[in-house]
């Protein structure tokens, strides 16, 4: 390279039409003679060449939307993977720190670049291991490389990884992560709550069946039934949980016990009807609406 | 007995003109304020189904093969015919609509009639399908009739062949009727009065959580009565090869049978255990901590069934005097 060389901003400048008539000729005259300024000149333009005409829609527009993003970063990507690193390094520094509108482009994929960077670690901390991220469990045996994620009861929804793989519900072996534990019946007596293997025959059909009524009309009773109907409500329910402690204890200490067996299953019965009851009711104020 | 109708002579009743504004003002703030009534002539065994968002309800059956609807203080309303009888070609299938011009409170148009005193006349063979808001019911001398009200008490007479009747919070009575019942009430007490089968294997059935419970003169052989926490009281013949089952969880049942009833007794309960009758005790559980069971037979053992439980209560069995 000759001492008298054009600087890479001043050969930027000429291509943008930056320069005055007078530069025009000496930068015109010392590119003729000059192998090297006129390779960069040649880099130059196909840097413009490959970029403007991604940012010619976006500059007319003079409203950045995220297209002009996908285009530049496009435009960028092919053409490092035409050039050499440093070639690409080099022309798009100096190409871009040396005019305004790409100087202001570059910050601004810098920023995206950052924010991107920032997003990524946000949602995949280092500290953030297996324990403390959903369930994932193989549920088909057989065939142990496929895995489906399955979010436990006891995580939140809105702990959900949002980088993790979705959850594939296409598959038709998908099933939910069952807890038998008997905290996820609320309204089950406490005698109940003991083990899932200490249910009599046809016991536990009945106890889901109240866990999941009682979840259901949770929130309709509240508007549903009101003042002194609720409180007699609360009182039959309170009158059925009694009977149903006191059976079952009884079942418990005598397994041959048929009339506590019977009053026992008939007492689950009737919790189950006044329960059903709440939601029926809703259901028939609804339909007259 | 069952089935009686009385003929009601039409009463003409011309719809009353516009009312002023502000003289009927639970139903003004709707937009409802009209007396209509409309009829049509329809089959004789008839399905007319309603519902009702406002007004007491009555349903009368008439020696008409018609369907008259009254409605006072309330809105206009339109039959609309579903199905036409192949054999007669009247309208067999009907419903009666509101034509309501306003809105409900929930912002929705209803089709519910709503008006002060809502007045149906239908021919004997109806049959009446009626959903209610809080709505006191009187139905009498139809054949079969289906009533769901979100409240409010519902008495049923003469109805020849059938009886289903929800109410969420309300008393209901049945008399002198006949046919498959089933009689619900969440909050409110349940009377049946000289009720039977209309056929071979009807079913009776009466459900309270918090009422009593009384039948007299009963004549069904298949009967479920339960009730959480009020007392049963039974006064009626046991049908021999009968299956009754009475049960309250909170409460007393106390039954008045014929002296030569005869049925084999099962019981369970929690208070005490009496009976008039001389008991043939079978099996005897008085030890057990929370129930007490017994197993007994009344006269000649058959194959009569009684069932009766209730957890914190006591039985009593009576004569009839």
């Amino acid at each position: 390279m000759r001492q008298d060389c054009l600087e890479i901003g001043t050969i930027q400048a000429f291509i943008d039409g930056e320069l005055g008539s007078k530069d025009v000729t000496r930068v015109s005259a010392h590119v003729a003679v000059c192998d090297s300024c006129a390779f960069m000149l040649g880099e130059a333009e196909d840097e413009s060449a490959v970029v403007f005409p991604a940012l010619e829609r976006e500059f007319n527009s003079l409203v950045p939307t995220q297209r002009l993003w996908n285009k530049i970063n496009d435009s960028l990507t092919e053409e490092r993977q035409s050039r050499p690193f440093w070639q690409k390094l080099w022309g798009t520094l100096s190409a871009g720190l040396l005019t305004p509108s790409m100087a202001a482009a570059a910050s601004l994929i810098i920023v995206v670049g950052v924010v991107a960077l920032a997003l990524i670690n946000r949602g995949l901390t280092p500290t953030q291991t297996a324990s403390t991220r959903p369930v994932v469990t193989s549920v088909s045996p057989s065939s142990s490389a496929s895995t489906d994620r399955v979010i436990s009861p006891t995580t939140p929804e809105s702990t959900i990884d949002p980088v993790a793989p979705p959850a594939r519900i296409e598959r038709a072996d998908y099933r939910p992560v069952v807890h038998r534990s008997p905290a996820t019946v609320s309204d089950v007596p406490a005698a109940a709550k003991d083990t899932s293997s200490a249910y009599m025959p046809g016991e536990e059909s009945y106890v889901r069946t109240i866990a999941s009524l009682s979840r259901t009309i949770a929130d309709q009773k509240d508007n549903t039934i009101r003042g002194s109907e609720r409180m007699s409500f609360e009182r039959d329910l309170a009158v059925v949980d009694d009977a149903i402690t006191k059976m079952r204890a009884e079942v418990r200490k005598n397994p041959r016990n048929e009339s506590a067996k019977q009053v026992l299953y008939s007492s689950y019965q009737n919790k189950i009807d006044l329960l059903n009851s709440v939601s029926q009711k809703e259901e028939l104020v609804a339909s007259l609406k | 007995m069952f089935g009686q109708m009385v003929y009601r002579p039409l009463v003409e009743r011309p719809a009353a003109p516009p009312a002023p504004v502000g003289m009927q003002p639970h139903s003004r703030a709707h937009g409802w304020d009209e007396t209509s009534e409309r009829s049509i002539k329809v089959d004789p065994n008839v399905n007319l189904s309603l519902c009702v968002g406002e007004g007491s309800l009555t349903v009368n059956g008439w020696n008409r093969n018609e369907v008259r609807i009254f409605v006072s203080k309330g809105s206009k309303f339109s039959f609309r015919v579903q199905m036409k009888s192949p054999k007669t070609g009247e309208p067999a299938l009907i419903l009666a609509v509101s034509e309501a011009e306003a809105k409900n409170k929930a912002g929705s148009w209803s089709e519910c009639l709503h008006g002060e005193e809502i007045e149906i006349d239908a021919p004997p063979g109806a049959v009446v399908n009626l959903k209610g808001q809080e709505t006191t019911t009187v139905v009498d001398g139809i054949r079969r009739v289906s009533i769901k009200n979100a409240g409010g008490d519902i008495s049923i007479r003469n109805v020849s062949a059938g009886v289903s009747a929800v109410t969420y919070n309300g008393d209901l009575t049945v008399e002198q009727s006949s046919g498959p019942m089933s009689l619900e009430t969440t909050r409110g007490n349940i009377l049946a009065f000289d009720v039977g089968p209309s056929e071979i294997g009807d079913l009776f059935k009466a459900k309270t959580s918090s009422g009593a419970i009384s039948v007299q003169k009963l004549q069904f052989r298949q009967t479920e009565i339960n009730s959480i926490s009020g007392t049963v009281v039974y006064n009626g013949e046991i049908q021999t090869g009968g299956s009754y089952s009475f049960g309250t969880s909170n409460g007393t049942i106390r039954l008045t049978l014929p002296l030569d009833s005869a049925c084999t007794i099962w019981a369970s309960y929690g208070g005490a255990f009496n009976s008039e009758f001389p008991l043939k005790i079978m099996t005897e559980d008085l030890k057990g901590g929370w129930v007490k069971s017994i197993t007994a037979s009344i006269g000649k053992a058959n194959n009569t069934m009684l069932r009766l439980t209730t957890n914190n209560g006591s039985i009593s069995i009576n004569k009839q005097q």
